[in-house]
């Protein structure tokens, strides 16, 4: 038992490192929209409420909330700007120009439930989360740990 | 031509790309309370007819590229509607608004409006004021305004505004702008406005700009005995400003220069001014923000134009210390030194502001 306490324990750290290694990031749309590729400057336009346009067609961000690892990446990653700087960039948009801030979503279901609805919608989510479903499409990967 | 503009409406609202498009909108509710007192007072009048209470409201509805936009100011001594605007977002960077817009010239005003929460100091720069607070520049036009950008030089942003409308007028008690709500058969005459800045980058309110205005301006009511039978008041202006806004700084700098025709009886008397004001701001721990501003002026008094407005301050010196206490949510408390074109003043303000959505 003693001996194999050790090799337990490696096996237990590798595990976490390919549970931590597929936590990927990625940005998603409907199967059917009409977005095919968006660079990362449009990505963090688009989650700052600034006006993305597809033939014709603003596009709707919609921010994942489901989950509280999503918040400092969303931050990070996507907007790169501190809370209170995206705060008030969002406040900007509106008394300036009327820019609709991006809908929170607090529940996974809501959310997939809510990209199923709105071919114009966008949003995130883990890859695992996504990976198999036919009725999402990936559009690009944000982050990857 | 009622029949023309309801037939235009109802094929917006049945074109493609709006019946493929659901209704969203977002409401700003930008509440605030402020208290003045004067003292050293030397002057005739002291511009003490600031709000106490205020709330300024915004709502933006949006459809398709189709938005509606809208910011009401409701406060303990007016109800003003002071924007409202269909636009039609022709690109990502391109936007087409007609209806009652701010003037794209105002630098502090275009950033600003009239949310209380959304501006450090308490009070604007005297060239930038309201018309029903004593402004020397027409703030509110009805009419058409067409704001764009596009990428230049690799990374950079060219911000471009032009706009035509109806100009305000200028009455005994200033200037008024047309009333969308209540529209009066006074004549009105025109006025265009021009802006174009240059930034470092998308999301950076760092940049250099120009803006250029030629307003007419109506004159109605009683006139002033020095102007008899005063008719209109052609003001062209001329501006340059400055923004350095990095992650604990922001400079804020104008100057501009305004030519100015007053037209009366068989006569005309032409003057020159030039208004300038830098402001700097400065983040500090525990969520303070201190702020000072100098404003001044060259050749304000002699100028017949400004002489048609009691309240403006030829030379201004204000700071303050701003506390943004909890989420969304600042006290203020601000001096001021004025010197008007008759005497001066100073006043000390203390003011809560908030934003709620």
């Amino acid at each position: 038992m003693k001996r194999r306490a050790p090799q337990l324990v490696i096996l237990l750290c590798l595990w976490a490192q390919v549970y931590a290694a597929s936590h990927t990031l990625v940005l998603v749309v409907r199967a059917d929209s009409k977005v095919t590729a968006l660079d990362s400057l449009t990505v963090r336009k688009l989650f700052l409420g600034l006006p993305v346009l597809i033939d014709g067609t603003p596009l709707h961000p919609l921010r994942n909330r489901s989950d509280s690892q999503l918040d400092p990446i969303f931050l990070q990653q996507i907007v790169a700007m501190s809370q209170s700087a995206y705060d008030r960039q969002i406040l900007i948009g509106v008394n300036r120009q009327g820019w609709l801030r991006p809908v929170e979503v607090n529940s996974g279901s809501r959310l997939i439930e809510t990209l199923y609805a709105d071919p114009s919608a966008v949003t995130f989510m883990w890859l695992q989360d996504v990976a198999h479903n036919p009725k999402v499409r990936v559009i690009r990967e944000l982050w990857s740990d | 031509m009622r029949i023309s503009r309801l037939l235009f409406i109802v094929f917006l609202l049945n074109s493609p790309l709006l019946r493929a498009d659901p209704l969203r909108y977002e409401f700003l509710l930008l509440p605030s309370a402020s208290g003045v007192g004067t003292f050293d007072r030397r002057a005739p009048n002291t511009q003490l007819d600031d709000e106490v209470l205020q709330a300024d409201m915004i709502l933006s509805l949006q459809k398709g590229p189709l938005k509606l936009f809208g910011e009401y100011l409701l406060s303990d001594h007016e109800g003003d509607l002071e924007r409202l605007q269909l636009g039609w977002q022709l690109s990502d960077d391109t936007v087409l608004w007609i209806g009652r817009f701010h003037q794209p010239t105002s630098v502090w005003n275009h950033d600003h409006h009239h949310g209380q929460y959304l501006q450090t100091s308490i009070t604007r720069p005297s060239i930038d004021e309201w018309e029903d607070l004593g402004g020397v520049i027409p703030q509110h036009f009805t009419g058409a305004l067409l704001e764009s950008g596009r990428t230049v030089f690799g990374s950079w942003k060219l911000r471009t505004a032009a706009a035509v409308g109806v100009a305000p007028q200028i009455t005994p008690h200033g200037l008024e702008p047309f009333d969308l709500l209540h529209p009066d058969s006074d004549r009105h005459q025109m006025g265009y406005q021009a802006r174009a800045s240059l930034h470092p980058g998308d999301f950076t309110e760092t940049g250099v700009g120009i803006v250029l205005a030629n307003d007419e301006l109506t004159a109605v009511g009683p006139t002033p005995s020095w102007l008899p039978n005063f008719d209109h008041v052609n003001l062209k202006l001329v501006g340059l400003f400055a923004i350095y806004a990095p992650s604990d700084w922001k400079i804020t700098s104008t100057v501009y220069y305004a030519d100015t025709k007053l037209y009366y009886g068989p006569a005309r008397k032409d003057d020159s001014f030039i208004v300038g004001y830098i402001e700097a701001e400065r983040n500090f721990a525990y969520d303070l923000t201190g702020f000072v501003r100098w404003e001044d002026s060259y050749g304000a008094n002699s100028s017949p134009y400004l002489h048609l407005f009691e309240q403006f301050a030829r030379c201004r010196r204000v700071a303050g210390l701003r506390w943004d206490f909890v989420e969304r949510q600042a006290l203020t408390v601000q001096f001021t030194n004025s010197h008007t074109l008759d005497g001066r003043y100073s006043d000390i303000r203390l003011q809560w502001s908030a934003a709620f959505f």
